[in-house]
């Protein structure tokens, strides 16, 4: 009991609450450049995926970019790829629509996500011409694959129409169709579905934040005139 | 009643804190990442037996804890070691003391934390750098909350004793 009494007097500044008013000493100085900071987050992510594999369960990882040319823009990535990007909508309804197409509850992980993120706002910025970026394409159907494969070779500072993608894919009366599965393409940007246009010469649709103003911005961004 | 979590959802929410603290405990990062899979995988046999409403942190605090004690017993010391083979962790906190003296005093900490008994290790783990309360401790290790506080204690006044020995001891030899 009387042993209590002191461990309150001498340590009761940590050991019932975080906050400490006096300066530590030494012991405690060394003390904490050991224990303090803990396991550096590469070596717990590295653990976590570990154990999430043998635990046999998917898992998708997401962040943000904050602020770019087109608003935030948020991104989640499997061990697969990219599985989707998303610069329409908030945090929640980006999670939820993840959920909804993956089955998986995304987790932020800044870690995972630094190279991809580096990417798109490289790309934003125009200091990046093309993507060296893995893309998951698991969650497609297979029409959609097709579609958005054949949007993935036309290159920057190019464009194509509808029709043309439609034949490209040999499939010459499906226009329409071509066009929806541009309209749900799930990694906008990376996969390039604002190269595509009407037959007519006008933007078409777009479907993200913005619409057909963040198509051109996009295309002025890669030096199309329009 | 209130329906259990899947337990996913508990590997999700736990294993970076979880992992923290066997990291500590072990003192280096390849024993604490097998412990965590040990752990885990402890967890999941035990996870249909356990009553919906428990205290699922406080209970792998206690997977954890005795996993770290089986695989403590049957390894060298690592307190050294780790100082070898990780300065980049170490980030000059102390830095009016030279290099050496500053090795001598992390060498005499960690193997002063590896010396501790291993519930009184544990106990200072989660209370100091794990921030659980003593009422969680308890039911970690299975005590009173006031056994809690006595092992933490031990700990700490046992920590520093060594640290003061050590570093008294080396003045003395120069």
């Amino acid at each position: 009991m009387s042993e209590e009494i002191t461990v309150e007097r001498e340590y009761g500044n940590w050991l019932d609450e975080a906050d400490s008013g006096s300066p530590p000493d030494l012991f405690t100085v060394v003390l904490d450049e050991l224990y303090a900071s803990g396991p550096n987050p590469q070596e717990t992510a590295h653990a976590q995926d570990r154990l999430m594999a043998s635990v046999g369960k998917e898992r998708i990882y997401y962040d943000e970019l904050p602020r770019s040319p087109i608003g935030p823009v948020f991104i989640a990535l499997s061990a697969h790829g990219v599985v989707a990007i998303d610069f329409s909508d908030g945090e929640e309804a980006f999670l939820s629509w993840i959920q909804k197409r993956t089955g998986v509850y995304p987790m932020r992980s800044p870690e995972r996500m630094a190279e991809s993120l580096h990417q798109v706002e490289e790309y934003l910025a125009g200091k990046r011409a093309a993507f060296d970026l893995p893309i998951d394409m698991r969650f497609l159907t297979d029409f959609q694959r097709t579609v958005l494969r054949a949007v993935m070779r036309v290159p920057r500072g190019e464009v194509i129409t509808y029709g043309a993608l439609a034949r490209v894919i040999g499939r010459p009366k499906a226009a329409r169709a071509v066009g929806r599965a541009l309209g749900s393409n799930p990694i906008p940007i990376v996969i390039p579905c604002h190269r595509v246009l009407a037959s007519d010469g006008s933007l078409g649709g777009y479907s993200g934040r913005g619409g057909v103003r963040t198509k051109a911005d996009l295309l002025r961004l890669e030096g199309v005139s329009l | 009643m209130v329906s259990k979590p899947n337990f996913d959802t508990l590997v999700e929410a736990h294993s970076a804190e979880i992992f923290a603290y066997l990291w500590r405990m072990m003192g280096e990062e390849a024993d604490a990442e097998d412990c965590l899979q040990e752990t885990f995988l402890r967890a999941f046999r035990g996870y249909s037996r356990l009553v919906s409403d428990s205290n699922y942190r406080a209970w792998l605090y206690k997977i954890a804890t005795n996993v770290a004690r089986t695989h403590f017993s049957h390894r060298k010391r690592a307190a050294l070691r780790r100082v070898e083979i990780d300065p980049s962790r170490l980030h000059g906190g102390i830095s009016p003391i030279d290099e050496l003296d500053r090795r001598e005093m992390l060498s005499a900490v960690l193997e002063a934390v590896e010396d501790l008994p291993h519930k009184q290790r544990a106990a200072f783990m989660m209370r100091k750098y794990q921030g659980l309360s003593y009422h969680t401790i308890a039911t970690v290790l299975g005590g009173t909350e006031a056994a809690a506080r006595a092992n933490v204690y031990q700990a700490l006044k046992k920590l520093r004793a060594q640290f003061m020995a050590a570093t008294e001891g080396s003045r003395e030899e120069r």
